[in-house]
This record gives C-alpha cells, structure tokens and sequence, in this order.
C-alpha cells in the first residue's frame, strides 16, 4: 500500500485536462469541480502541501467519490487517481479515527463470531422501529430520515438465516471435506467458496444457488469456516489496519481449507481477493508468496464457469449446454476431471463438456450453441426458478428480456465483460438485450450511499433510465452490491424490473 | 481581495448555494489544462443572464475582476483568475433551450457540453459540426469563447461559423442580442463574430443560437501509416491540390503515435506517423473520394492504408487522436502546446523546420493536429526542473513562431491568446492593430473588470505569469 506521501508524483501526473468530468457519475449528478478527480487531485495536493488543512470540505469531497475507476481508465496520462483517493482517505483516518457507528460495524464485520450475535439482536430490536416491510420484493423502507440510511430507502433485509450458518453449507466447512490425497486419481477441482458480507448476510439464496451450480460442474467445493468479510467497506472508508486484518483472517481460513481455485459471486468481494488482499498484505515479505498464490486463484464466479470449467475440454461441439428437459441448465459435467491445476497441461478428453462447447475459440462454422435459439416449446415449465407468462394464444412460453449491469468491481477492477453476457445469453427462456452505458457505475460504492444518499441515488437515476430504455423485464447482474443499489433505485423512480444475480439465471 | 459585503452581495445574488468563499472550493477553480493555478476569492455558480448582470455590475462597483469559466479546459490559460476576483461558473447553465428542425438553428445555454449537444441534434437528423478535442467536456459557452476549432474544420469551419447570434452580458452589465435567428443579417457592426473568440474579455455569453446542418448520409474513416511525418504531410498537400476536401485529415507523427498507443492499444503503428482520414457525404461520392485518397497516400509513400472496420474502430482512432494531447507527457513531464497553422502548401516546409529546430536546440518536438487545414499542434517537450531544458523550450517556441510566420501563418488556430500567448501577440500583429483591439475592450470594458490580463501584455508584467 502507498501511503499519501509517497504518491507526490503521481499526483503531479494530473495535468488537469478535464478529461475526468465527462465520465465521472458524482460530477454528473452535481456538476461541479470538485465532484470530478480533477478537483479531488488538486485538493488532495494543496492538502499535502499545506494550502488547506484536514477540513470538512476537503473531507466532504473525497468522500464525494463511488471509486468506479472511470476516471483511472479514461485518464489520458494514466494517472492512478483511484491509488491517490484511497490513500487520501487513509491518511485521514489515520489522523482523525474513523467514525464511531462505522467503526462499530468493521469490527463487528472483523470478529463475527464474538460480536454479531450480540449486533443482532440490538438490530432486530429496533429494525421493526426504525424500518417497515414493503410490498416491494424483498425489502424495507426507512420510516424516517435516518443517519446513513436516509429517508424512505429501500434496504435489503437481513436473512432470517445467514448463508454460512446453514446446515447444507457448514456440510462444506472445510472440516467436513477431507482434502484428498496427492495419490488420488483422478481429482476434481477444488473450489473454495467465498461468500462475503451481502450474500452471508443479505442474499444467501444467490450463495446457495451459486453452490447448486458449482456442484453440478462437478467441482469438488469446500466453504471455509473462518471466512469474514473481504475488507473493502473498511478500505473504502479509509480504515486500513482493519481491512488488513479482515484480508489476514480470510487468507488463513482459505489456506487451511485447500483450494485449486476461490471463486465469489460477488465483484466486489472478488476484486479485493484478487487485488486488494496483494495491496494490503505483500509488502509483508513474510506474506508476500502465499498472498500472492491466493489471489493468483481467485476467480468471479462468472469467469470460473465460463473460462475455467469450460476451457478444460476443448472438444468438438457436445450436445446443448442446456440439455431440454433437465432440471438445470448447468447439467453435470461428465466424466472426472482432468489434471488437477498446475499439473502441466491438462489432457485434453473427449469430454462432453456443454461449456466447452460452447466457449472453445476454435473458428468452428456452425454458430455456437448460446447463439442458437431453442423452440419456445421445448423448455420445461420448471426449467429455473423464474416465472414465465404463456403466451394466451400459442401456449408458447413468451421469452423474458434480460439485459445487464457492469459492477465497476467486475468490469473495470477485474476485466470481466464478456462472462456474463454468455452465460446470459445460454440461459434457458431469456432473450439477452444490451442496455445504454451498462458499464456506468450503480451509485452504491465507495461508501457514497451512506456518506450522501442524494448524490448515489442520482448515480443510480441515470442507470434506471438506461435500464428501463431497454425495455427489459430483468436486469442481472454479478454483485449483491449493485443488486441493493439497483433495487433501491427501480423502487424509488418506480420502475417494475426484477433484479437478479447472473448466476439465478442458470 | 474581496470585501464581505461583496460577498453578501454575491450570495444575495445568485443564493448561498451557489456561491462560495471557501478554500477549498477555491482550488477547485483555479486552474485549466495550463495546470498553473491561480486562485479567486469568490466562484460564483448563477444560472441566468440577469444574474451574471448583477454580478457585474457589482465588479464595476466594488472593482473586482470577474473570469467566466466553462469546463476549464482551455490551453492558454483563458479561464484563469490571474488577478484573483470571481469566478463565474457556467456549470449551471446547461439547457439546450430548443432545437429548431424546420429553420435548422438551436438555441443553447453556454454550460451545454458540446458532445451532450451533438448527440442530441444528431438524433434529429442534424449535425453541429465543430469538434475540439475536449468536445466531451468543454462546454459550448467555452467554444465560442475560444472560437474553437477541431478535426472537422477542414471541411466544416470552426465555432465561428456555427453562431448566428448570442445573449451576452456586457462588461458593463447591460444584456444584449447580438445578430440574427435568420440565415443572414447585415444590420449594424458583426458584434457576435467580434465576441466570437474574444476569449471571455468583451461579453459573458449567456445564450447561443446556433446554425445546424444535415447530418451527411455516409462517413468513411481511413487510416494511412507513412515511415516519415514529411511524407504524410506531402500527401496532405496532395490531397488538397486534388480537390478533395476530406471531413478530417489529421497528422499524427512518430513520437505522438508510439504515445497515444501505450494508452489506447488499439494497435496503431509503433513506428513511423499516420494520417488520419475522414470522408463524409452522399455515399457514392464518399466512396470515389476515399478510393482517390488511398491512392495519393500509396504515391506518397503510405506503407499501408486502411478503412476502420467497423464503428468500434472508428471510435478507438477517435480516442487514440483526441488523448495526444495529454499522453504526451509520458515521456517528459513538461511541454510547451502551441497550434500554429501555415497554408496547407506550407505544410512540408513547417514540418521540415520544425525537425530542424528540434535538433538545433537538443530537444523532442512531437506534431501532430489537423494537417487539412494548416493547422499543427507543436509539442515542445521537456522538464522544468532542468533549467538549461526550459529555457531551450522557450527560445524554441520562439523559432516555431517566427518560422511560421514567415511562411505566412499564425501563432494560434484555436487555443486562443490567453496568457501564455500573450507575450508573443506583437510577433503577429502590428501595434496599431493592437492598439485597435485594446481601444474596442477599453470601450465594452471601461472598468477592466472582466477577465483582466489576457491577450494584451499589460505593464505590470505577464511575462511572471508562468507557462505550463
């Protein structure tokens, strides 16, 4: 981690071109300078040079900021503005602490076992107080104006049972899945599960759908135990030592459990594995090699299906990916696997693998199987969990719209793009279309829902309108974060689109 | 400095939300893409011609400069507080008030950005051709300050011979319509071309009608890579003698090229400079003129030509060309951005010089801009901490001036005089032409007040003001 001091010159790398106002999300919403990173740099450098001291305006304005990345991407001179706002951020909480209510969440977050139960059961006190249930799906409207949640919010309730306390998943703590022996052949690839904060707590139906699917590719999987969150709320606000602490744990329980890969169903949380965790952790030359295997392991759960489970058989078209009349679309995958990773090239077997099929890169002439279209007739009524209207006349299953939302976390952090859509587009029932700038941030992240609601849900505006001009009756995406944001915002500008994670698709 | 009760006064004026005293917010406006800061006392966000007639009419009484700023992305330093005062943000005026199909004109407010306002006419079926390459952040108010340029000018012209009439606000305060709704207009003096350019000294433009043209049916974009910038620059002689008048015809040359590719990756040529081409119009004729056009480069020695595939393609070259500017400063940390423009058959002989300067005074020159029209972006770079590095930079702005002016050119084709020109305007112009031009801001702006130490070098002293 660079800390602010040692950033001068990158700083000094801003030529204040401007390009950062036309696609920065808080500048659009406000339009003003200091919105953009052109300003937050030049505050950030008179800070540092003593022109203005550690004010509320200053630190109004570089909490004013999603950290989408746009601005880093789009920067002609490759600034890292991102490295420089987090670093701000960091520095000034090293100097003022961080604010109580949030510094109570991170630790509750960094030791749950000793501090949620007791979190609980202060939050289910006054949640029916504070909060009242919508006729909104899954959701809870804040009575009353309140600090960080805002007024007439629709917030995600917490899960009756959270994901990592249910049976079929503590099935999978690491003590329950033995670790195979080298000699064992042939082997399956191992996957660790990581969950993080808004699927264990907020969404585990995605956490459990996402295991179904994994567990009919035929991995081996393993949830470790002594997971926590992955550390980027606290990074976001600044807080470091507690984000590393959080990166330290989870890095441990994961070792302990064994893994080919790790994979997540939430972007977020998979940028920090991937990036953060090295960031935070590798200047420790102690750390330094097994972090660096860890995060060199992390998938998003998108791209292990797409790039990892399918790559391995580069056959020939098998039959469909989602054969008509099975119960899931992500059918088992055949025989054992090959070689486990890192064993020299896998033998390449006359695999039926669907995803190979469907992803290899060979210029095959027929079109591949997830362009296809399948009869309207031919998909069973249970073929996944959503609904689907019959056609009155035809009796022919009208196909649901889809389109989809880029997490900053995943499209720019990670440079997945292409992963989901497939999987969106080989989905049983659904028609794929592209919305308008479906990379533009969702307004959540950074911390700005809670440090200027206004400011986020006007980020999100410009998403809704995106969404609803595409005329889609869903909108998938590959974060749980975003997924909350989203909702929030249909909810708020009344817009009728259902919200799914990619994977509920399958 | 200014005095609370002005301050009172500007809150009065246009409401405490929308002015603002504070340091920080200060920071914030007090630079552009000269990046050398200068910092106001006051910004000021009004939203209405009246109100920035209220804010000037108190400058003229209490004596304070006044600096209208668009985006902030100028490179001569045109929206700088160089004498600190108020600084009047457009970012609150940003409506397109009307788009008028049947008369093709549009009437805008000056904090539109240009692009948000070329998507919308284009969805007309119309087309506002001026195209700076900041056109996805300046603001329209900030083209007609600058008479902006840009790619298209070769074909289209500049900001100028898009503006057909203005609203704008006196220095002294008092709201004006200059020129016509109409397709003509001949009464009285041609005060909206006189504002256009003006680099925000003689008028705060509140409104802006705009002429409007159809959007051409088809467009091409070509590609020619040449081993040497003297060979491009023959071809775009060639092409202009030719009679062709392609929609662009940008020059990139090595040092940019090899540049912008580290940033883009869209696998421009890592040696060598290109060309970039763009021809629009009725289709068939689109297609001859790009077919003659190859063919010209091929003469010239083009190592290959080709048309971008597809829109993606199109958009990547755009990207790779409009972020030069700023890439550049990945092989030096400083440069020196002048656009001199020649005649087009002057353009070999700039580029010659150009090259022998460079090497005269040990430096790294990189060109690139829109060749079409004359029109270079000389980019002397270096690194101020080297003294000995500067001051060569310097003396070489002065070897590019003179070298163009003896080819018959000028100084600037599009940034403006602003401060960091301003120290070379009597290299152009004769004094009783300046004289003329200082006697016209003396009349609109009796008090100095608005937007004080631009074009004109002053006695006490621009020559401090430092270049970026």
């Amino acid at each position: 981690m660079n800390p602010l001091r040692d950033l001068k010159d990158e700083i000094n790398k801003c030529v204040r071109c401007g390009t950062c106002r036309s696609i920065c999300p808080t500048f659009r919403v406000v339009n003003r300078e200091a919105a953009s990173a052109r300003g937050k740099l030049a505050l950030i450098d008179a800070y540092m040079k003593g022109g203005i001291p550690l004010s509320e305006t200053y630190l109004k304005h570089i909490k004013e900021c999603t950290l989408c990345g746009a601005c880093r991407d789009s920067c002609p001179n490759g600034v890292d503005t991102l490295g420089i706002i987090t670093a701000a951020r960091a520095d000034a909480v090293e100097k003022q602490g961080m604010p109580y209510a949030a510094s109570l969440v991170l630790k509750t977050l960094l030791d749950p076992g000793r501090l949620m139960p007791m979190a609980l059961k202060f939050a289910s006190r006054i949640q029916g107080l504070l909060l009242k249930d919508s006729t909104v799906e899954m959701g809870l409207l804040s009575r009353f104006s309140l600090p960080m949640l805002g007024n007439g919010r629709l917030l995600p309730p917490l899960a009756r049972q959270f994901f990592l306390d249910m049976p079929q998943i503590k099935a999978l703590y690491e003590r329950s899945v033995a670790r195979p022996s080298a000699a064992q052949a042939p082997k399956q690839i191992r996957v660790a599960f990581y969950a993080g904060c808004g699927i264990n707590y907020l969404m585990p139906d995605i956490g459990v759908k996402t295991i179904d699917v994994l567990k009919k590719a035929g991995v081996e999987l393993v949830v470790p135990s002594g997971q926590i969150c992955c550390g980027m709320p606290a990074f976001s606000m600044g807080d470091v030592p507690t984000a590393r602490s959080m990166a330290l744990k989870n890095l441990e329980a994961f070792e302990a459990a064994g893994f080919d890969y790790i994979t997540t169903s939430c972007a977020t949380c998979g940028h920090a594995l991937k990036h953060l965790f090295r960031d935070l952790l590798g200047d420790d030359p102690a750390l330094k090699s097994r972090v660096e295997t860890f995060c060199a392991k992390v998938r998003d759960i998108t791209e292990l299906l797409v790039n990892e489970l399918g790559a391995v058989a580069k056959s020939p078209p098998g039959p469909p990916f989602f054969k008509v009349g099975e119960t899931s679309p992500l059918a088992p995958f055949g025989p054992p696997r090959p070689a486990p990773l890192g064993a020299g090239t896998p033998k390449v077997e006359e695999t039926k693998s669907p995803l190979g099929a469907l992803f290899s890169k060979g210029g095959e002439s027929t079109p591949p199987l997830w362009r296809q279209e399948f009869p309207p007739d031919a998909v069973p009524p249970d073929a996944h969990a959503l609904s689907f209207s019959k056609d009155a006349e035809s009796g022919a299953v009208k196909k649901k719209v889809v389109t989809y939302h880029d997490p900053c976390h995943l499209n720019r952090a990670q440079g997945i793009r292409k992963e989901p859509r497939l999987l969106i587009e080989s989905a049983v029932g659904v028609v794929f279309k592209e919305m308008k700038f479906p990379c533009g941030c969702c307004g959540l992240g950074g911390g700005l829902s809670t440090t200027n609601y206004y400011m986020s849900i006007n980020i999100t505006k410009r998403k809704i309108d995106s969404i609803k001009a595409s005329g889609a009756d869903i909108v998938a995406t590959a974060c749980p974060g975003c997924m909350v944001q989203l909702r929030d915002g249909l909810h708020k500008y009344g817009v009728d689109v259902k919200v799914v994670h990619v994977v509920e698709l399958l | 400095m200014i005095t609370d009760r002005v301050k009172r006064e500007l809150e009065r004026l246009v409401g405490t939300a929308n002015a603002s005293f504070l340091k920080e917010d200060l920071i914030c406006y007090s630079y552009d893409a000269t990046n050398s800061p200068h910092l106001p006392d006051a910004v000021v966000f009004p939203a209405t011609a009246q109100e920035v007639s209220g804010i000037l009419r108190l400058a003229n009484a209490e004596s304070f400069p006044v600096i209208p700023r668009g985006a902030g992305s100028g490179f001569t330093g045109g929206s700088l507080p160089v004498d600190g005062g108020v600084v009047v943000s457009t970012e609150r005026m940003k409506a397109i008030i009307s788009i008028d199909t049947e008369n093709l004109t549009a009437v805008v407010e000056p904090g539109v950005v240009t692009w948000d306002f070329q998507q919308e006419v284009e969805r007309q079926g119309l087309f506002y051709p001026p195209d700076p390459s900041s056109l996805k952040f300046s603001t329209i108010g900030g083209n007609i300050a600058e008479c902006a340029g840009g790619p298209r000018a070769v074909k289209y012209g500049v900001t100028r011979d898009y503006v057909l009439g203005l609203e704008v606000v006196l220095p002294t305060g008092e709201i004006v319509q200059t020129g016509v709704v109409t397709a003509k207009g001949v009464v009285g003096y041609d005060l909206t071309r006189l504002l256009v350019g003006s680099e925000g000294t003689l008028g705060i433009v509140t409104k802006a009608v705009l002429r409007l043209i159809p959007l051409p049916e088809h467009s091409v974009t070509l590609q020619a890579v040449f081993p040497a910038l003297r060979d491009a620059a023959a071809a775009v002689s060639c092409i202009i003698k030719a009679k062709i008048i392609p929609s662009t015809l940008e020059m990139v040359d090595s040092v940019s090229t090899r540049c912008v590719e580290e940033y883009v990756n869209i696998g421009l040529p890592r040696q060598g400079s290109f060309l970039l081409i763009e021809a629009d119009g009725a289709r068939d004729a689109v297609v001859s003129d790009i077919e003659r056009i190859k063919r010209i480069c091929l003469d010239n020695g083009a190592t290959g030509v080709a048309e971008a595939a597809d829109k993606k393609a199109v958009k990547d070259l755009w990207k790779a060309r409009r972020s030069i500017s700023a890439a550049l400063l990945r092989i030096k940390p400083d440069k020196l951005n002048e656009d001199v423009v020649v005649p087009r058959s002057k353009m070999v002989e700039l580029i010659t010089g150009i090259e022998d300067i460079a090497a005269a005074r040990g430096l790294l020159i990189a060109c690139f801009g829109h060749a079409g029209d004359g029109n270079v972006h000389v980019n002397i770079m270096h690194d101020k901490r080297n003294p000995l590095e500067a001051a060569s930079a310097h003396a070489a702005v002065t070897d590019v001036f003179a070298l163009t002016l003896k080819l018959g050119g000028t100084i600037s084709g599009e940034h403006g005089v602003g401060v960091t020109k301003a120290p070379y305007l009597a290299m152009e112009l004769s004094q009783p032409l300046i004289d003329t031009m200082k006697a016209i801001k003396k009349t609109l702006d009796p008090n100095g007040i608005l937007n004080p130490g631009k074009i004109f070098m002053r006695q006490d002293g621009y020559e401090s003001i430092k270049r970026p």
